[in-house]
């Protein structure tokens, strides 16, 4: 993995405000594959640095080198083909269908119909709104998050090797926004592209970097990746910005599966209620998971509460909901933990097998590293 | 269809049946229908000279308008825009007889005659190009900022921007003007004949001189249905061009 891009000192002084550097000596490598989220107080100069990737905004001083090569030196219009777009507010063309959006970047760069067709096709199936549903639809008649869906898209259309994206779901509720997170990080996972992120949210900034590039009134204050950003702040400015529950924070980083332990109380519903009582007493536990032979999750037994005359496990198992499956994050294990009774959280796998269990202890340790 | 559709269809076509219907029977009832047979190759030259009047005027109003309101819009435009349209909304507010008074006031003294068809073709020109103009300018510029700055982010060159995502987006607003002027033009043209220009309008005004509801209906019937024509065309025309992303809803309803 190489340097995809690259800031070299770049300066940018707005004509009319000598003195006022909106970006200054803005200088971080970003390798390939990596999402760099700019990060700051409004006026900290994250859009402005973001727009000079793609010359939208011409750079005062400095090098930003793309692959190497200095976009100063490239066809304004060529090196934009090349690095998608995304902005807040979509932008989709309201004249064109949602197929037409999407189509546009490949048309300009003159592939053929068919290589159109089957990208538009699949890029829609990647933000899961169906080709038959939505290609012949118009930008008006989709909801806001399915419009950005497709504003994502329409910016991945043309196999831009870097995307610039400016605050992308920021004018999105909460609800649909971390599902677009969610989502956008599942298809990065697979596209693995270079990105700029521009975005004044914080728990974003951390949630979709790889890396995170604080400005503060055009300065660089720290450039480095979420965990480090959240262990070690560089100074005041930055644990401010970042929260006073840092810590907490730092549990979005982590999986669940990643902090659980392998070894859970786990009882098997065919044994007899005998073996359940002395597994109580052996492990010191007061509750057990009951599992069926191949190791699926069923149930709860609770150590002063088996009902009188019962002569299995299963019998005696209640059911329960405090699992989650291991991609969840820590922050989710935590709540989770202290909205049940038990004290710890059964750790699942999609068809719901048990892989382990995840107690405070564990978390603590993980923060610990 | 159903019968729900059936129903609104009959609604909107209602209007025009009881318009046509009135206007034809008027039409016979004064001897309208006689004085045209009985008057036939001047009816066909009179109707001739109007649909050149109108569609020659029509034609220059939309290149011109329409080019003129485009460049207001670009870079480095926006002082004379802003001048510009203060004009044209001076200019729109003048009369339709004042125009025509005008045309045959001034134009001598630029060395064309005031009188005949070339000053009549002047008058409605100027008169129609302002709301083309207008609307141009102001359809364009209603293009929100976020689908520009998205299109050049894009690498979409000004050229492309401006055929592929501004004009087409400011469609609507841009027909708008034009059905305007062609009700103006259509309702102005009939007074071309006062400084010679031909038309229709001269059975119109004969009729009104002569008090012979006859003739000045023989003139005037023609000009509303072909004023009701244009209008139909032009909205025809509208569903054709204007895409259906940015169709208002009122709009898609019309036709």
């Amino acid at each position: 993995m190489g340097i995809m891009l690259s800031l070299q000192k770049v300066t940018k002084i707005y004509p009319g405000a000598d003195s006022i550097k909106a970006v200054n000596k803005l200088t971080f490598d970003l390798e390939e594959g990596e999402i760099c989220t700019l990060v700051g107080p409004s006026g900290c100069g994250k859009t402005t640095a973001m727009k000079m990737i793609n010359r939208l905004i011409s750079v005062t001083s400095g090098k930003i080198l793309i692959n190497g090569q200095n976009v100063a030196n490239t066809n304004t219009i060529e090196l934009r083909r090349k690095i998608g777009y995304v902005i807040q507010n979509i932008g989709l063309f309201p004249n064109m269908t949602i197929g037409e959006n999407i189509a546009i970047i490949p048309k300009l760069l003159k592939w053929d119909k068919g290589r159109i067709q089957e990208k538009v096709q699949s890029l829609l199936e990647i933000v899961s709104l169906p080709p038959e549903e939505y290609r012949d639809r118009y930008p008006r008649e989709l909801s806001g998050g399915q419009q950005q869906r497709i504003g994502v898209a329409r910016g991945m259309a043309g196999d831009p090797p870097i995307m610039l994206m400016d605050e992308p779901f920021g004018a999105i509720d909460p609800i649909n926004r971390e599902h677009l997170q969610n989502e956008f990080l599942r298809i990065q996972e697979k596209v693995k592209k270079t990105i700029v992120f521009v975005t004044h949210d914080i728990d974003e900034a951390i949630k979709m970097g790889d890396k995170i590039c604080l400005l503060k009134d055009g300065h660089l204050v720290q450039f480095a990746s979420p965990e480090e950003m959240l262990i070690n702040p560089k100074n005041d400015f930055v644990s401010d910005f970042v929260g006073g529950d840092r810590t907490l924070k730092r549990l979005n980083l982590f999986t669940i599966r990643k902090s659980m332990q392998t070894n859970p109380p786990v009882v098997n519903v065919t044994e007899t209620i005998e073996t359940a009582r002395n597994l109580f007493v052996k492990l010191n536990v007061d509750y057990l998971i009951a599992v069926d032979s191949d190791g699926f999750l069923k149930g709860m037994i609770k150590r002063d509460a088996i009902p009188a005359g019962v002569d299995t496990v299963m019998d005696a198992t209640e059911k329960t909901n405090a699992w989650l499956p291991g991609t969840a994050s820590l922050k989710d294990g935590l709540s989770e933990i202290f909205t049940h009774d038990y004290g710890f959280l059964i750790v699942v796998d999609e068809d719901r097998k048990v892989l382990g269990w995840l107690r405070t202890e564990d978390i603590k340790k993980t923060l610990k590293g | 269809m159903n019968s729900k559709t059936l129903v609104e269809l009959i609604k909107r076509i209602i209007p025009y049946i009881v318009a046509i219907a009135f206007v034809l029977w008027l039409y016979v009832s004064y001897g309208a229908w006689a004085y045209t047979l009985k008057n036939m190759s001047e009816f066909f030259r009179l109707i001739g000279e109007h649909m050149v009047l109108v569609f020659i005027s029509m034609a220059a109003a939309i290149s011109v308008g329409v080019t003129l309101g485009t460049v207001m819009t670009r870079k480095g435009f926006e002082k004379s825009a802003s001048v510009i349209m203060a004009v044209v909304n001076v200019w729109q507010s003048v009369p339709s007889l004042g125009v025509i008074a005008l045309a045959y006031g001034i134009l001598p003294m630029i060395g064309i005659s005031g009188i005949g068809m070339v000053p009549a073709l002047f008058a409605l020109f100027f008169h129609a190009v302002a709301p083309i103009v207008r609307n141009t300018y102001a359809g364009i510029d209603s293009v929100s900022r976020d689908v520009i700055e998205a299109a050049t982010g894009m690498g979409m060159t000004r050229k492309q921007i401006m055929f592929q995502i501004e004009l087409p987006n400011a469609m609507p607003v841009i027909m708008g003007g034009i059905r305007t002027s062609s009700a103006i033009i259509v309702g102005t043209a009939p007074l071309a004949f006062l400084i010679g220009g031909g038309g229709l309008g001269f059975w119109i005004f004969t009729g009104i001189a002569l008090v012979d509801m006859g003739i000045m209906t023989a003139g005037a019937v023609p000009v509303a249905l072909l004023a009701m024509l244009i209008d139909f065309l032009l909205a025809k025309l509208e569903t054709l061009i204007v895409s259906r992303g940015i169709l208002s809803d009122g709009a898609q309803t019309a036709m």
